[in-house]
């Protein structure tokens, strides 16, 4: 509704101080767009498509300089068909760049990438927040929320749900921290000292996962329960709650779409 | 102005690098004017004095623009929205009216082309003798190419997917060729038939471009077939007011 392509129902919406509704025009030149799906001609080279856009606005970025920021200067004379998929979504951001937006938009940019494409994807992000444009992004991979948002939302059935930085979400949550570990020889018979513990691994290796809030209390209580038992405690890991817990507590349904 | 003119810049550059679409509208009419012209040749229609070569080059003429104004148009415009490359120019300030006026300066450009290889052909090859006036020649054929690629623009609205707006153009495309008096004089046509081809657009740019060619007509000769291509010019902008998708 900001970007113009559908109509709210009602109210209004501003954005670079003007009315949405009323000059749609005028806050198109003002906004970049990456759409989940790149979408343009296929037989258009890298190049034309850049310069292409870049004539649609009042005023743009030299093409050079948006292909060097996607990292796509070596595939400019190259068909938009023939490009991969991490490539075809550099180029979408690239071309949300053309007219330097003061607002960028940017729909899911890595959903259906390889890793590697991805993390391509990230760093052009991380240098454009890091140079201080806006940027709003919508994605339904947490790590990346957590990655590369300064502030986020969550959104449930079309409403937001919360809303913080990353971190505050996390530790207000109030999630339970997951302590992992091994001993040898197995725990028994004094695991009933620890609550809450769990076995997860019945192989070889004795592994134990406890899940709580007051970790040093159980970490304590571990330590001095294998000492006095001369049991060895190996691979401990302490992993707090992640924006994903966070995610599946608040919406308390799976990822969806 | 410069943003229209670099619209159908584009809509050309990207023409040139489709083959098949380059093979249908310059090839395909082309190798049926050659075809049919050395088939019939100085043969004669029934009750016709003109040679069946002469009565086939505007045939022709129309059969390329019909190819450009419906095939084109619509296979074209159906496939880039199917890509959704409508709705993402749709987020810069380019406005519609210029996406769409650079597609229809693109196919009049490659109607013009394409006629006038076809006349070449014609008359270095068959030895078909123009002798009409040619302001009028390019007033029928303009109105024609509007007419039939306002239509074009019509069943883009009708087509769902690229994959329906095949057969609903080959539909409309052969009906107005078999009916529309490009190969054959339409006075063979059964009478209910010839009701129907008496409103077809191709049967009136048929009329009119063979009465301009080899008749000399005038403006007063013809005017009731331009006003019927006007009338389809407006009834499917009215058709598209309502119609017309962009996704």
């Amino acid at each position: 509704m900001i970007e113009g392509l559908r109509q709210p129902d009602g109210g209004s919406i501003w954005a670079c101080g003007y009315d949405t509704l009323k000059e749609p025009q005028r806050v198109k030149e003002l906004i970049g767009v990456q759409l989940q799906a790149t979408s343009i001609y296929d037989n258009i080279r890298v190049k034309e498509a850049i310069d292409l856009f870049g004539g649609y606005y009042k005023k743009s970025i030299p093409t050079g300089q948006i292909l060097e920021e996607v990292s796509l200067t070596d595939k400019s004379t190259s068909r938009v068909s023939s490009l991969s998929g991490g490539q075809k979504q550099r180029l979408s951001v690239g071309l949300a760049l053309v007219n330097d937006p003061e607002v960028l938009f940017l729909d899911e940019p890595t959903t259906g990438l390889d890793p590697q494409a991805r993390h391509n994807i990230w760093s052009i992000v991380e240098k454009l927040r890091d140079r201080g444009k806006t940027i709003v992004m919508t994605t339904h991979y947490m790590e990346e929320a957590e990655h590369l948002c300064q502030r986020l939302a969550i959104i449930d059935h079309g409403k937001i749900i919360a809303m913080d930085t990353p971190e505050n979400l996390i530790n207000h949550a109030g999630l339970d921290t997951t302590i992992e570990f091994s001993t040898s020889p197995e725990l028994n018979g004094v695991t009933s000292k620890i609550p809450g513990i769990k076995k997860i691994n019945n192989g070889n290796a004795h592994r134990y996962e406890v899940k709580a809030r007051n970790v040093s209390l159980i970490l304590k209580d571990l330590t001095n329960l294998c000492y006095e038992n001369n049991i060895e405690l190996e691979n401990i890991s302490v992993r707090r709650a992640t924006l994903e817990d966070v995610f599946l507590a608040m919406t308390g349904r799976k990822l969806r779409e | 102005m410069s943003m229209l003119i670099s619209q159908t810049v584009l809509e050309t550059k990207l023409f040139l690098r489709n083959r098949v679409t380059l093979f249908w509208t310059m090839i395909f009419p082309v190798f049926f004017m050659v075809l049919f012209g050395l088939i019939y040749g100085d043969s004669k229609w029934p009750g016709m004095d003109m040679r069946s070569v002469d009565y086939l080059l505007p045939g022709i003429i129309v059969m390329g623009v019909m190819v450009t104004g419906i095939m084109h148009t619509v296979m074209g415009f159906v496939s880039e929205r199917e890509k959704g490359v409508y709705r993402r120019l749709a987020l810069t300030p380019l406005k519609r009216q210029t996406i769409i006026g650079g597609q229809m300066l693109h196919n009049y450009s490659i109607i013009i082309i394409q006629t006038m290889l076809l006349i070449v052909i014609g008359v270095i090859a068959f030895n078909i003798k123009i002798t009409g006036n040619l302001f009028l020649f390019w007033l029928v054929l303009s109105v024609g190419a509007v007419s039939f690629m306002s239509i074009g623009f019509a069943l883009t609205g009708l087509a769902k997917t690229y994959r329906s707006a095949m057969p609903i153009n080959q539909i409309a495309y052969f009906i107005m060729m078999f009916l529309g008096g490009v190969f054959f004089p339409n006075s063979i046509l059964p009478k209910f038939l010839g009701y129907v081809a008496s409103v077809l657009p191709s049967t009136h740019m048929n009329d009119a471009l063979r009465m301009v060619i080899y008749n000399g007509a005038g403006i007063g000769d013809i005017w009731q077939s331009l006003l019927i291509m006007v009338g389809w010019i407006l009834a499917c902008f009215a058709f598209s007011i309502k119609f017309f998708r962009w996704e």
